[in-house]
């Protein structure tokens, strides 16, 4: 990404924390949790996983790639 | 797309964290809640789909869990029950008045004491240190992790200024 789309990027974000920081927590939560509906994930109402490298195969193995619970390629 | 077995439900909503609070306050339990559900608790204005809980793992607390959990009207079997008390390292509950993962390993904090000795309270509810939520979502490393850690590390730069100021 070019330097000033950065900058408008990270400039266009700090605008969203200000007008965040202004809302109350309540208010915040609202906008914050939304359900949708995910396949395969939201098809059970129970699972346990003994380590969470179970969980993250079981994602990889199980999950659309959309959905975006496979590991990530890129350096974080 | 085959329709889902569970009912959809309405998100996540801030009486239900209070209920969580209020619930896990009598009952003792030792958590914190973490990943962007703890963002959003400290101020980061994203979405997400459901709240996470990092929960100590030992064998009272676990015990504790589950009185808490049946309370708020998580339908869990003896079986669920004995997954909880054991600790088992990441849960899926779907089976209650709101979905909630509970955590007992995550990913990037090495123990529960060094996340509670960092952590925020906000309003009653305690809450992982963003430090601690950031490193979590590096080290899960998921697409999706990926994808929202560059503004999750502005949002720090900017709660830390201005931390000080809302205390």
């Amino acid at each position: 990404m070019r330097d000033e789309e950065q900058i408008q990027l990270e400039r266009s974000w700090l605008e969203e924390f200000e007008a965040a920081a202004r809302r109350p927590l309540e208010t915040r939560m609202r906008y914050a949790f939304i359900h949708t509906y995910k396949p395969v994930l939201d098809d059970a109402a129970y699972r346990a996983f003994d380590t969470l490298e179970d969980y993250r195969r079981w994602c990889e193995e199980n999950l659309p790639d959309w959905l975006g619970y496979g590991r990530s390629f890129d350096s974080a | 797309m085959a329709a889902p077995s569970t009912p959809l439900r309405a998100g996540f909503e801030y009486r239900q964290a209070q209920e969580i609070r209020d619930a896990f306050a009598r009952h003792g339990v030792r958590y914190l809640f973490i990943g962007k559900a703890g963002a959003i608790l400290l101020g980061f204005p994203d979405t997400t789909q459901d709240a996470d809980v990092f929960a100590e793992r030992s064998p009272d607390n676990g015990r504790a869990l589950v009185i808490a959990l049946r309370e708020l009207g998580f339908a869990l079997t003896d079986d669920q029950a004995g997954d909880i008390e054991r600790g088992k390292d990441f849960i899926q509950l779907k089976n209650g008045p709101f979905d909630l993962d509970l955590v007992f390993a995550p990913d990037g904090i090495e123990r529960f004491e060094d996340a509670w000795r960092r952590h925020i309270d906000v309003e009653g509810f305690p809450v992982c240190h963003l430090d601690d939520i950031i490193a979590s979502k590096a080290a899960a490393n998921r697409v999706k992790d990926h994808d929202v850690l560059p503004r999750l590390r502005s949002f720090r730069e900017y709660w830390m200024q201005n931390r000080s100021r809302r205390l």
